[in-house]
């Protein structure tokens, strides 16, 4: 069980000031190594060389690229509806900070563990579909409309087998040894939809890919369009409609949608790391490294993805997640729940 | 297909798109860091002229002959020739392209008897007025004056073993005359013979 920030400061003022600098601090580094790290991934993957210039290899080119965004002159379109249009990129980047807070990297020490961890951070992905939303439709733009229909229309239905997928682990959890784990001389009654019980559940036997290879590619795939990657990115596919819902954005509002988007990935690779790679176990290296290596990595894939597939046609889209996906999870689930009751009786 | 069937062969088809993206990873890049890093041009590429560095000689050759002049079809080229003392033929004093007005058709080089003009590698020139002019001979300045002194030297030991070979054959000449003369005397049918038995 990881000690949260408020066991260990005690005021919860404190705790939440600490946990908010240390999620920003690591979000925000995570968004300048990972396009740095997109524009290498494509650019390898494209025989190119990439950023070069600003630092050795280019490792500074989005510290630059910032410096740009904040330079730039924030223009605001007319005809706009106000509150929704400034409102929108708080609205993608705060729900941000809060599931990445969630999420337990380490074995000790966590910044907070709430037994429905789980839901919240699907309930803080959800956030991520009326932001887009209300930047679509308060832009004023014909483009920036069309992209958040679509974004609104593919979240909702990939949040299905993302959850469905979701929730053959919690089902694999409750049925862990009984729904007991022993850790040293405490037992702790497992709690499925708690992150950190997840993660604890998985140190003591195979991790859940090796039982649910099947819920970890649809959670994958859903965390893929869950997050606009390509090739699922219709909400913004430059070459239909400019930019999508943020064709009306600039400065340092676009980069805040920027910022939402990379840590969108960072968390769903994050997500997936705890349900079906085991979060911070490994041999070896400390709990933290393991964790971020695995999250990396399935960064990594994501944009290796991102760099392979041409993006789907809206209607191959729909089909995909409703004739595939969901069905399958649904079966899996069926599958899991009846695999279960026969093993533990 | 069945349903399973086109799911499980539809992912296999991702897996190998991911394996043919993924071999790249790692690989080397085709493109190169452009102004830090020289590139490897092209054999034929094409851009301002240049005189050729001959290396026996160590200097150009150009006779300022103005083939390259009358055929250039952008009229851009400008060459002052003359005498030089001590040198046979003609040599340029002064030979400018307009690059601005320049085509890069390559008929100069096609057309040069001499063969001293050939493709410079300069790959990187801008220019932001209109006048746009190389002088060819600027890099050749250096060698010119060695040139000149050891073509002087050349060219004297040529005439000298020039008139010393005249003066040879002169003499052959003047031996055979003589020992020709001297025969003719000394049988003067022999020949009449040979006429006859040709004919």
């Amino acid at each position: 069980m990881p000690r949260t920030l408020l066991d260990i400061f005690g005021n919860p003022f404190i705790a939440t000031g600490v946990g908010i600098g240390a999620v920003m601090t690591v979000l925000s580094i995570n968004v300048l190594f990972c396009i740095w790290f997109e524009r290498k991934v494509s650019a390898w993957i494209q025989r190119r060389l990439g950023p070069m210039e600003v630092g050795p290899q280019g490792t500074l080119q989005t510290v630059a690229d910032m410096v740009k965004l904040l330079g730039k002159q924030l223009l605001t379109p007319a005809g706009i509806d106000k509150p929704l249009y400034h409102l929108a990129p708080l609205i993608i980047f705060a729900p941000v900070v809060a599931s990445a807070s969630l999420l337990p990297f380490s074995k000790s020490v966590a910044l907070s563990d709430l037994n429905i961890g789980l839901i919240l951070v699907f309930m803080f992905g959800g956030f991520a579909v009326v932001g887009i939303f209300m930047a679509g439709w308060g832009s004023n733009n014909k483009y920036a409309l069309l992209g958040a229909m679509r974004s609104v229309a593919q979240n909702i239905s990939y949040e299905v087998p993302l959850l469905l997928s979701a929730l053959s682990v919690v089902l694999m959890v409750g049925a862990q040894g009984g729904g007991q784990i022993e850790i040293g001389d405490e037992v702790i009654q497992l709690n499925g939809l708690n992150l950190s019980h997840i993660t604890l559940a998985q140190t003591s036997g195979l991790w859940f890919i090796v039982f649910q290879p099947i819920a970890a590619v649809i959670f994958f795939i859903a965390i893929l369009a869950e997050t606009n990657r390509a090739p699922f990115d219709l909400p913004e596919a430059e070459s239909e409609l400019i930019a999508g819902f943020h064709t009306e954005y600039s400065g340092m509002r676009f980069g805040l949608f920027f910022f939402g988007e990379y840590s969108n990935m960072f968390i769903g690779a994050m997500l997936a790391t705890v349900l079906f790679l085991g979060g911070w176990d490994g041999p070896l290296l400390p709990g933290p490294v393991w964790f971020f290596f695995k999250s990396y990595l399935l960064i990594f894939v994501m944009m290796w993805v991102r760099w392979t597939f041409p993006r789907l046609r809206f209607d191959q889209l729909m089909a995909f997640c409703w004739a595939v996906l969901t069905p399958l999870a649904i079966v899996n689930i069926l599958v899991t729940a009846f695999a279960l009751k026969v093993v533990n009786g | 297909m069945s349903y399973l069937g086109s799911i499980f062969s539809g992912f296999k088809t991702l897996l190998t798109g991911l394996g043919i993206t993924g071999k790249e990873i790692g690989g080397k890049s085709v493109t190169e860091l452009y102004p830090h890093v020289e590139p490897e041009l092209p054999e034929a590429f094409r851009s301002v002229i240049q005189l050729v560095r001959f290396e026996e000689s160590g200097s150009h050759d150009c006779v300022a002959c103005m083939q390259c002049v009358k055929i250039c079809p952008s009229t851009c080229i400008t060459i002052e020739g003359g005498k030089i003392e001590g040198i046979k033929g003609k040599r340029a004093s002064e030979f400018e392209i307009d690059f601005a007005l320049c085509s890069l058709c390559g008929l100069c080089i096609d057309t040069c008897p001499t063969d001293t003009l050939e493709w410079a590698n300069i790959y990187d020139d801008a220019g932001q007025e209109r006048e746009w002019v190389y002088d060819l001979l600027k890099p050749h300045e250096a060698f010119e004056e060695q040139y000149l002194t050891t073509r002087r030297a050349i060219e004297a030991k040529e005439a000298a073993e020039k008139a010393a070979k005249k003066a040879a054959v002169a003499k052959a000449k003047a031996e055979k005359a003589a020992s020709e003369a001297a025969s003719q005397e000394a049988s003067p049918e022999k020949s009449d013979t040979t006429s006859e038995a040709d004919s």
